[in-house]
């Protein structure tokens, strides 16, 4: 049930017929797991807390660098040094102090993280490594959690959702390694592609809507045009190729 | 047969800038190697020393992935080829 406040605060995205007050309360209802509060995860959050998502936990082990700040707009100038987690709740929390909002300083890794998404309805990844972007997908199919997907490079970004069973994977799209790098990237790239991660996890949440199922969206902020490839579940995944259509 | 291939932008420098070239070929494998013998700077940024594709290109074939094919993969005229980088950045 939603309060006199939230009506107000919700009005209008309430007001689209497919939203209503049934996806509104539906939205407060969620948990979201937010791996990330750099550039995509920063984007993302924001957009969700603004939403209404009643439940947001975003996990990232880093402190927050001067030169952090051309993209990761949760964190500011007085942030540097301090640790991104709590930056980024203590923002999410001044823009919307209904939300349960949690902050976890901790690397995700195959020890923990099983137990960090236990508890949470949907993953968005917002990672900066492949390697954690696939331990967070492996982990996802095994606990069947919607898991959505973004990365960024220079001005290019791309998004994908992932239904697991239903759905290619991110392993079923990529099949390399490239080692943690010092990428390239200007600010509006990770806030389009973590505004068009949101805008998922927000139709997925109401199911509304058509999502980025088997189709790897490439946004190219230099043409300026969006490109769509289709991508087919692989039998042979190693992640999620034993696991049947649910 | 002329296929035109996208080149993904973190690759356009060994292009001369172009972002579409005109390859020939039948199969993907043929017009890539087309593409290096016009631009042959750009051989190791995708294949590896035993001519095989890197792991982090990405061929489309009409908006299509090309795996499992990949470089075994038939092409026909008019065909649109798009080599891609995976990316990885948050």
């Amino acid at each position: 049930m939603l309060t006199v406040n939230e009506l107000e605060r919700y009005d209008r995205q309430i007001m689209i017929a497919d939203i209503g007050e049934e996806g509104q309360e539906k939205l407060k209802r969620a948990r979201v797991f937010i791996a990330g509060t750099g550039g995509l995860g920063s984007s993302a959050a924001i957009y969700l807390t603004a939403a209404g998502v009643g439940k947001i936990c975003v996990v990232d082990h880093d402190r927050v660098e001067l030169s952090n700040l051309n993209r990761q707009i949760l964190h500011w100038d007085e942030d540097v040094g301090k640790k991104k987690a709590a930056s980024a709740t203590e923002k999410l929390k001044k823009l919307n102090h209904d939300l349960e909002i949690e902050a976890i300083e901790e690397t995700i890794t195959e020890a923990n993280v099983f137990q960090l998404i236990a508890n949470f309805d949907l993953i968005v990844d917002a990672m900066d490594n492949l390697p954690t972007r696939y331990l967070l997908n492996k982990a996802a199919i095994e606990k069947n959690i919607p898991f959505f997907h973004g990365a960024v490079y220079g001005f290019e970004g791309r998004a994908m959702t992932i239904i697991p069973g239903k759905t290619a994977c991110l392993r079923c799209v990529y099949r390399g390694v490239i080692p943690k790098e010092k990428f390239p990237v200007i600010g509006v790239t990770p806030a389009v592609i973590g505004c068009i991660q949101a805008t998922e996890v927000i139709k997925y949440i109401v199911g509304i809507g058509e999502l980025l199922k088997n189709r790897l969206l490439i946004y190219d902020g230099l043409d300026m045009k969006f490109t769509e490839f289709k991508v087919k579940k692989d039998p042979q995944c190693e992640h999620c190729g034993h696991v049947r259509k649910g | 047969m002329s296929i035109e291939a996208s080149i993904h932008q973190a690759l356009r420098h060994l292009t001369n800038g172009q972002a579409t070239v005109k390859v020939n070929g039948n199969t993907v494998g043929q017009c890539l190697n087309g593409l290096v013998k016009q631009f042959p700077g750009i051989k190791p940024k995708l294949f590896d020393k035993k001519g095989r594709l890197l792991n982090y290109v990405d061929i489309y074939v009409n908006l299509e992935s090309s795996y499992p094919e990949e470089l075994a993969m038939s092409v026909k005229d008019g065909d649109k080829l798009h080599i891609t980088l995976i990316i990885a950045g948050g």
